[in-house]
């Protein structure tokens, strides 16, 4: 690991080159005194954790946002991009970490936006689009429609997107996330080929593996700062890693350590004892419809014993959301039956189901776990708040006092107990959830859906203790999660849905991770043998 | 029914189509970049207004219906600039200018034609198109129409192809799908809504040009009487396309000729009822016919970038 690295920069020009940037919002310093080089031919990884300021760094260069100072200078002439359509003028082009693709128009239509004046000519469009599939490996129908396509399809759209307009700056934000393992891998063949055709890439990230597998050169970003540059990431992996969270990677929880495949997923990792062979949650055949007569969820048959943590695994959109909304008694099952021990809780209204015992940690947290808007008390204890009234008025400085020792507890940090939810960061607003689900005074079953999204390192660890601290109580719990490396050391089953079914189930052994990955992709358990219900 | 009294009811049947579907075309480009239009009826009335008085002072009804084009800009501009810019909420600034134009046109005729209301106002006229209008008995009664509607189906025809086929079809359809795509693509989302809104505008003051000094040279107050909500409504109906919208408003304008036709034939239905008829039909077109799920999905939202 180098500060920088002389040999190199006298060699190549760079393309641009990013010289003190400073971006503020309000009192937040987003980015503080950024340098950085970014050179043509070159894959430069962008690393660090959530709101370490990476996004904004691709912002400022896309022209979306506008430094507050220092200077960026673009084929060495000052580069002041005035929005994304100067900075597309310039050559720069961006895949964004959230598609923007209009989803009931085709393929075409997408590309064509914003390219063309006057009538469009979508033959010669479709031609276009068939030469790149050729040259980057990026197969498309011209003529299907956005909705009609996977994610890892949707995101070849977005990068075709970019690269018909022949950019000589390609910067991807988080492209990884949302995709299975062998889509990954043909996205970096994508960069890779894109670099060596003689263009910057940049791809910001998270995840070690691959910077190791592609990085010709990393930047680290920790809270607005560059903490650490290299020339040879592969051999620098630990110094970058402890750059980007600042401390050890042994301190590191080793479960959260392996989501960020920092490590190996740990093995012999769970006292199972506490699992008692006793059902808590069954979940019997259950089949749901939507308006249009999809099967959104096929005939799921599922049994959770107290104590134990059993995963769902699979791609987001396969079922997840409609298992876990039926679950909360936000939406009906067409068929099936749901029992919590001996009681049946099929189509219970979700104050019913929450007083039968379930804790529920929504995917969506804003849209459905929380109300913004209230105050982080009322939030924490949102679903006992009569218990806090006398006479039908509130009892506010109780429900503070009370709302400030789960705040201790749970190690969420606010102003105080009547900071406004919407105020808190998203970790501690996840962490607050956690808390009011956790603590239902009967709970026997937790449902987590991708509790972990968009939380940092310190916030996952937090959370895992938690979810791991309940299942030790006997609390039976089903955590859906699309990080496969989250299902493998938190959980002790793990069963995949594809599109709406069971492909299979296995334990949650490290080293069935492919079996996993290829059921994921929709193959049958061929391989996976027995040990279903262990 | 003898064929007679069908041609009839056929030609009232398109003319008393013509306001909505110059109306609801430019409310559907609208609605489709994502702005919802609710004070198309006070832009037709403005029009209607406008256009009025101006072939009244003039003599001239050609430089009536110029007057009441340009009337209506300030009013769009008005609802584009609270919609857009402002981030109003778009139903609510709607109404509010629909209530404000009735006002305003309710006073303004008072202070202007005073005692001799209903006077007569020089209008638009007729053509008959060749070989359509000499089929007998259809001809003269469906074709033989104020050229304004002749002009109105050319700008449905030239709309249609240009959401079709060109980028600023493709633009706008995205801006009321996902403007953020078009935002990332570097267009301007803000540009292409003022664009629209401005556009149906203008397709409104034609609207409301035909009703006053089109079809009855004259303007009564409050004359509009729903029509622009009518216009939205065939929208819905017509699920956001250009086809749809036509023949929903066709079939507004078909319910509204029977008002007519009916006591002509002798059947005895309580006017009222007849009068309804429409709105009813618009109501059950709106309310449970036809899913919402195929309106642009961030239609009324302004957007943030």
């Amino acid at each position: 690991m180098s500060t920088t690295s002389g040999i190199e920069t006298a060699s190549v020009e760079p393309l641009l080159s990013l010289e003190a940037i400073t971006k503020r919002f309000g009192s937040f310093a987003a980015l503080s005194d950024v340098s950085l080089e970014l050179r043509p031919g070159e894959i430069h990884c962008i690393l660090g954790e959530n709101g370490a300021g990476k996004s904004t760094l691709c912002n400022l260069i896309f022209g979306v946002h506008r430094p507050d100072g220092g200077a960026m200078r673009f084929r060495g002439v000052p580069f002041q991009p005035s929005g994304p359509a100067d900075a597309l003028g310039h050559g720069i082009a961006m895949v964004h970490q959230h598609f923007s693709l209009v989803p009931d128009m085709t393929v075409v239509d997408n590309v064509l936006l914003g390219r063309e004046r006057g009538v469009l000519n979508r033959r010669q469009c479709a031609a276009q689009l068939e030469k790149l599939a050729v040259d980057y490996g990026l197969p498309l129908d011209p003529d299907a429609k956005i909705e009609d396509l996977s994610v890892g399809e949707r995101q070849r759209v977005e990068i075709v997107k970019c690269l018909i307009r022949d950019p000589s700056l390609f910067v991807l934000d988080e492209p990884t996330a949302v995709l299975l393992p062998d889509e990954i891998a043909a996205l970096l063949d994508v960069c890779r080929r894109v670099a060596s055709s003689g263009r910057a890439v940049v791809l910001v990230t998270h995840k070690l593996a691959e910077i190791k597998k592609i990085a010709d050169r990393v930047t680290v970003l920790r809270g607005g700062r560059v903490v650490a540059t290299s020339a040879t990431p592969a051999a620098d992996i630990d110094a970058l890693v402890r750059a980007m969270i600042q401390g050890n990677v042994e301190a590191l929880d080793s479960s959260a350590a392996s989501v960020l495949g920092l490590a190996p997923v740990p093995r012999a990792r769970r006292d199972r004892s506490a699992i008692v062979k006793t059902e808590a949650l069954q979940i019997d055949g259950l089949t749901v419809r939507d308006s249009q007569g999809v099967t959104r969820l096929d005939n799921f048959t599922l049994t959770v014993d107290r104590g134990e943590i059993v995963g769902v695994a699979g791609v987001e959109g396969n079922g997840q959301s409609e298992l876990t909304a039926v679950l909360s008694g936000m939406m009906a099952a067409t068929e099936g039956r749901i029992h919590l021990g001996e009681a049946e809780l099929t189509g219970l209204a979700p104050k019913a189901i929450t007083a039968a015992g379930i804790g529920i940690v929504p995917e969506d947290r804003h849209a459905v776990g929380c109300v913004t808007g209230m105050s982080l008390a009322e939030n924490i204890y949102l679903n006992r708040l009569d218990e806090f009234t006398r006479f039908g008025f509130l009892k506010r400085s109780a429900l503070q006092r009370e709302a400030a020792a789960m705040m201790q507890r749970f190690d969420v940090r606010a102003r105080g107990p009547a900071a406004t939810f919407s105020s808190l960061s998203g970790g501690n607003q996840q962490k607050a959830v956690l808390a009011r689900e956790i603590t239902l005074p009967n709970l026997t079953c937790l449902v987590a859906a991708q509790p972990t999204r968009g939380l940092d390192v310190g916030a996952v660890a937090a959370v895992y203790d938690h979810i791991r601290a309940a299942s030790a109580r006997g609390v039976a719990i089903l955590l859906v999660s699309s990080e496969l490396d989250e299902l493998l050391s938190v959980a002790d089953r793990i069963v995949v849905l594809y599109r709406g079914r069971i492909m299979g189930a296995c334990a949650a052994d490290p080293a069935r991770r492919e079996d996993i990955g290829a059921m994921m992709a929709g193959h049958a358990q061929e391989h996976v043998q027995g040990n279903v219900h262990a | 029914m003898t064929w007679e009294l069908f041609a009839v009811f056929l030609g009232s049947s398109i003319r008393l189509a013509t306001p909505l579907l110059l109306a609801g075309i430019g409310e559907m480009v609208s609605e489709r970049a994502g702005v919802l239009n609710m004070s198309i009826e006070g832009m037709m009335l403005t029009s209607a207004f406008a256009s009025a008085v101006g072939a009244w002072a003039t003599g001239d009804p050609l430089i009536g219906l110029l007057i009441g084009i340009i009337a209506v800009q300030p009013v769009a501009l008005l609802q584009a600039v609270l919609s857009n810019t402002l981030r109003a909420n778009q139903i609510v600034s709607g109404i509010g200018i629909n209530i404000l134009v009735l006002g305003a046109t309710t006073l303004a005729y008072r202070e202007i034609f005073g005692a001799r209301s209903r006077a007569e106002i020089p209008g638009l006229g007729k053509i008959k198109p060749p070989l359509l209008g000499d089929i007998p008995v259809l001809g003269p009664a469906v074709f033989e129409q104020v050229w304004l509607l002749y002009l109105g189906i050319a700008l449905i025809v030239l709309t249609a192809l240009v959401l079709r086929y060109t980028s600023i079809g493709l633009a706008i359809h995205a801006a009321g799908a996902e403007p953020k795509a078009v935002d990332k693509s570097g267009l301007s989302v803000t540009r292409i809504r003022y664009g629209c809104v401005l556009f149906a505008g203008f397709m409104a003051s034609l609207a409301g040009a035909f009703l006053s000094i089109g079809d009855i040279h004259t303007f009564t107050e409050g004359m509009t009487r729903g029509a622009g909500y009518l216009a939205i409504a065939s929208v819905i109906f017509g699920k956001w396309r250009v086809g749809g919208t036509v023949l929903a408003c066709l079939l507004f304008g078909a319910a509204t000729a029977l008002q007519f036709q009916l006591p002509a034939l002798g059947v005895d239905v309580p006017n009222a009822l007849l009068i309804m008829l429409p709105y009813l039909l618009a109501l059950l077109a709106v309310g449970g016919l036809v899913g919402r799920q195929m309106a642009p999905a961030t239609l009324g939202e302004p957007f943030r970038r």
